[in-house]
């Protein structure tokens, strides 16, 4: 085949994988969702984290501060912004105090408002009350509300209902101006925006905070107005992009390195060209296989994953290393296919123990590292060799190589004594490190700025917005019991309010009492002849008219026929979505949530939610339980993993000795990295495991590798050039990684980065063996030289 | 700044419209207190676009300005007038001026279609520097009457609604001529 096809079948084969990847991102449906990744839930907080909500009540809200203006143009802003988000299905809810209260109360649901309101528990409508309260709605006309009251008057002389929309406002809600909330000082209109997708949906929080940007643009105007986004979905979006961007420039950065690298290696441009073929068609493979198999692809598998098949990057490296003239490449490949395959099939076989893991984000990985590795295996076997230059130079040849490798062979061999020794010293510094050995929190790996905290926190704050991570949970058979458990427990909210403990707190209770609370209600209301005569007697001592309330006595006699109102009779009403955040119903099962604001003293709301059959969850406490109960899933899968490696490797090479040589380094490997991680205080965390995993993987190649060289000169000296451009190239690649501003990048990067350094020199200490005539010949070559 | 008001407040569902009386001040610019006296006590104060409405032994209630048009329609008048402004006036209202200095009129119509929606005019009238009358006509509903300063002081003790109207118009019946 000449030079000319040779190319144009790799550049169809490049054509191929774009093609490829273009139709598998057709059906890529990636998802941030956590509980594709995560082992199913135990623990109730882990049941409600995972199963109901997602993240907490808390987590879909975003919270919006209009500054750098007039007040005055701040508050039609603020009122513009409402309007035009309010409209979008995106979110269900837009406040920004605006709305009084009013209008959530339906139509066809106001005669219920003497079963909402709790009015009736403590009086009842007879002749006093209602002379008493006509003598308040009198001073009510006289005053700047009557435009506001005089048309509720004739059907509810009480105002019910403004007593209700008042009691639905939040209960620490903050100051308003010109008729939108303000922070204290006056100067920036603030709004709580509530999405419809969770806050662990990257997409549909990306999709939300655009809308928000475009309409705060389209009614900004001219105005020097600036708009401030905070809250969970803001972070979450906002660290995304950031650790895309950085991802991003590193990625093009290491492809460069590669593609440098590769072409003075084997000094030909096509070589970096040929051997991203067989890598780029693993990944691509392993994709479409994880997208065939399982519906919605996890963000962390794809980054895991090309994470863990970046090892296949250095076989058609060993390929072109081994290529000289007058051997097939066919030939070649075949020799080098008992090591490679020996790496492959071992590594595979670790990986499917992730399969029996139980959870769905680790089969997923395990399908894409093995569609992936074995893939690109293949790709180096049997298609590569027809590619690649059948007679480049040997790297046998090199004069810098052979006085590299003579410095090296120079080298003591270290022994099993100071290898046990090292690996002791290594396991102590490991467990006695001082600190955490676990990080089990996932946000520190892209912790938020700190300023963007405190922005966050004051703006919390100002809003009374609830807790993102603690929340009050209270079971039921059903609605109503739950309903009804939440009631009993708000006489001791308003203590622990009262106490400072927190500073307010909202569950659904609040907008629909459990039908209990309303049938009690119910009986206390007077009869139509009863509170006709009441009606009568007052109104006549006052000024208004005989007829003036003819419309209050009809509602009284529907509310008290009607039948309590149930969370269904909601639907389409504004009351629906303040229930339906608060109020989680399954078949056979309700929880009423308890949001908090202002937690301050997180022991004594436990203290009290405990003594009331309800039970204060600590969402990040239950998410870092689940990725300790993953971690612990995979730790098992590794265990097994290596277990299965040792038998795949041992039946390859079917001899104990060269088991121990080639395992043995990687194996310290692993310890030495635990080993300086710790060392230098770090808190290991999913990622650093998965480096781990990558770094064993090189190793277990490299040292296959040294091994399958045996003690011929020439072989070494190959075998020597490959290993040397492998952990140069991964090395490289992976320490811009570690050079990251982004702890995730940084626990990946760091981690290989050691490996590929302990694994070569180990591989060079302990696999190689010494070249018996090798060396012989080697110093002659020196002298000659 | 402080000037007495007599106010008639009429509905249909009272008997009778609502005589009130009490007094208007301006601590400040951009707050207005509105204190009634008689028949009962009740100190309302409008700032930064909302009301608060304070009674003794109940929690204030606050509400929005955009809820009580008439009174954004005073309190806007009172200030532009009180500071001669008015540019500001003209910000919210045409105004149309008629009559003399010493028995003048002038109507304000609001321009923003909300404020429009719901006031159909604010007439002032007047007497050289003293502002005497203001009525407000809601789209909705009846006609609402503030006496102040000297007409107010005339009102003292009068509950016909037409000597208040002829005390409102400065058809002077001796009493408001002093």
């Amino acid at each position: 085949m000449t030079a000319r096809r040779r190319l144009v079948l790799a550049l169809a084969w490049l054509a191929l994988l774009l093609l490829a990847g273009w139709l598998v991102g057709q059906r890529l449906d990636l998802s941030g969702d956590l509980r594709k990744f995560m082992p199913s839930a135990q623990t109730p907080a882990q049941k409600l984290l995972i199963d109901e909500l997602g993240e907490g009540p808390g987590s879909r809200l975003l919270l919006v501060a209009l500054s750098g203006d007039d007040a005055e143009t701040l508050a039609s802003q603020s009122a513009a912004l409402r309007e035009r988000l309010a409209a979008q299905s995106r979110f269900s809810t837009v406040a920004n105090g605006g709305d009084d209260g009013l209008d959530a109360i339906a139509e066809r649901l106001r005669p219920y408002r003497y079963l909402l309101s709790p009015t009736l528990d403590s009086q009842r409508l007879d002749a006093a009350f209602l002379a008493d309260e006509l003598a308040a709605r009198v001073q009510d006309l006289g005053s700047p509300m009557a435009s506001l009251v005089e048309p509720l008057l004739p059907s509810d002389p009480t105002l019910e209902t403004l007593k209700l929309a008042e009691s639905w406002q939040p209960s620490n809600a903050p100051q308003r101006l010109h008729g939108v909330w303000f922070d204290r000082a006056g100067r920036e209109a603030l709004l709580v925006l509530e999405t419809r997708a969770a806050g662990f949906d990257p997409t549909g929080q990306q999709g939300a905070i655009d809308a928000i940007h475009s309409a705060f643009a389209a009614v900004r105007g001219d105005s020097p107005a600036r708009l401030t986004l905070s809250g969970p979905g803001a972070f979450s979006v906002e660290i995304g992009s950031r650790t895309a961007r950085e991802a991003g420039w590193i990625g093009t950065l290491d492809s460069l390195i590669f593609v440098l690298l590769l072409w003075l290696a084997y000094r030909s441009w096509k070589a970096p060209l040929l051997g991203a073929l067989p890598l780029a068609s693993g990944g691509l493979a392993g994709l479409g296989a994880v997208v065939l198999g399982f519906d919605g692809v996890h963000g962390i598998t794809v980054a895991f994953g090309f994470t863990l098949i970046g090892v296949a990057q250095d076989y058609p490296i060993h390929l072109f290393s081994h290529q000289r003239a007058g051997l097939s490449p066919w030939a070649s490949a075949r020799a080098l296919w008992p090591t490679l395959g020996t790496g492959v099939v071992a590594t595979g076989i670790a990986y499917l123990t992730f399969l029996v893991s139980g959870v769905e984000g680790l089969e997923q990985l395990a399908v894409f590292t093995i569609v992936g590795l074995g893939t690109a295996a293949l790709a180096t076997r049997f298609v590569l060799p027809g590619l690649i230059d059948p007679s480049p130079r040997d790297a046998a040849d090199s004069p810098r190589l052979a006085r590299l490798w003579a410095r090296l062979a120079r080298w003591p061999r270290m022994g099993v004594t100071a290898f046990a020794a090292l690996a002791m010293v290594a396991i102590a510094v490991a467990a006695w490190a001082p600190g955490p050995f676990w990080q089990n929190d996932l946000s520190k790996l892209t912790p938020v700025p700190v300023a963007a905290l405190e922005r966050d926190a004051q703006l919390r704050d100002e809003l009374g917005a609830p807790d993102v991570r603690y929340v009050i949970a209270v079971e039921g058979r059903d609605a109503e019991a739950a309903l009804r458990a939440s009631e009993a427990l708000q006489p001791a909210l308003r203590k622990l309010q009262a106490a400072d403990a927190i500073s307010g707190y909202d569950l659904a209770a609040r907008y629909l009492p459990s039908a209990a609370t309303q049938r009690a209600r119910q009986s206390r209301l007077p009869s139509t002849p009863e509170l006709q005569v009441s009606l009568d007697s007052a109104v006549a001592s006052s000024p208004f008219r005989g007829d003036a309330f003819a419309g209050f006595v009809d509602d009284v006699a529907r509310a008290k026929a009607a039948s309590p109102l149930r969370v269904s009779d909601l639907a389409g009403t504004p009351l629906a979505a303040s229930v339906g955040g608060l109020l989680l119903e399954r078949k056979g099962h309700a929880t009423a949530l308890v949001s908090l604001a202002g937690l301050a003293d997180p022991d004594a709301v436990a203290r009290v939610a405990a003594q009331h059959g309800a039970q204060l969850l600590d969402l990040k406490q239950a998410s870092e339980s689940l990725v300790s109960a993953y971690r612990g899933r995979l730790l098992w899968a590794l265990a097994l993993a290596s277990l299965l490696l040792v038998a795949t490797v041992w039946i390859a090479l079917r001899s104990p000795h060269r088991v121990l040589r080639v395992l043995a380094p990687m194996a310290l490997t692993t310890l030495l990295i635990l080993a300086v991680l710790r060392g230098f205080g770090v808190e290991l965390n999913l990622f650093h495991l998965v480096a781990l995993i990558l770094a064993a993987g090189l190793g277990l190649d490299y040292a296959l590798f040294f091994d399958h060289a045996g003690d011929d000169r020439d072989e070494q000296l190959r075998t020597l050039h490959a290993i040397i451009v492998c952990s140069l190239t991964t090395l490289l690649v992976f320490s811009m990684l570690a050079l990251s501003s982004i702890p995730v990048l940084r626990a990946i990067g760091g981690t290989v980065a050691l490996g590929v350094a302990f694994n070569f020199v180990l591989a060079l200490l302990f696999t190689r063996q010494p070249a018996a005539s090798g060396s012989m010949r080697m110093e002659d070559a020196d002298a000659d030289a | 700044m402080r000037t007495g008001f007599v106010e008639l407040r009429g509905s249909a569902l009272l008997k009778a419209p609502l005589r009130i009386e009490g007094e208007y001040q301006r601590p400040r610019d951009g707050t207005l207190v509105r204190e009634v006296r008689v028949p009962y006590a009740e100190t309302t104060t409008i700032r930064a676009g909302e009301v608060q409405i304070a009674r003794a032994g109940k929690s204030p209630r606050t509400f929005s300005l955009s809820r009580a048009p008439e009174l954004g329609g005073l309190q806007a008048s009172f200030g532009a007038l009180l500071s001669g402004d008015r540019a500001l006036l003209e910000q919210h209202y045409r105004i149309a001026v008629d009559g003399t200095r010493a028995r003048w009129v002038m109507t304000l119509t609001p321009k923003q279609p909300g404020l429009a929606a719901q006031l159909r005019s604010v007439v002032l009238r007047g007497r050289g520097a003293e502002l005497r009358c203001i009525d407000t006509q809601p789209i909705k509903g009846d006609l609402q009457r503030t006496l102040l300063a000297g007409a107010a002081r005339a009102a003292a003790g009068v509950s016909d609604a037409s000597a208040l109207q002829a005390l409102c118009h400065g058809n002077g019946n001796g009493v408001a001529a002093r």
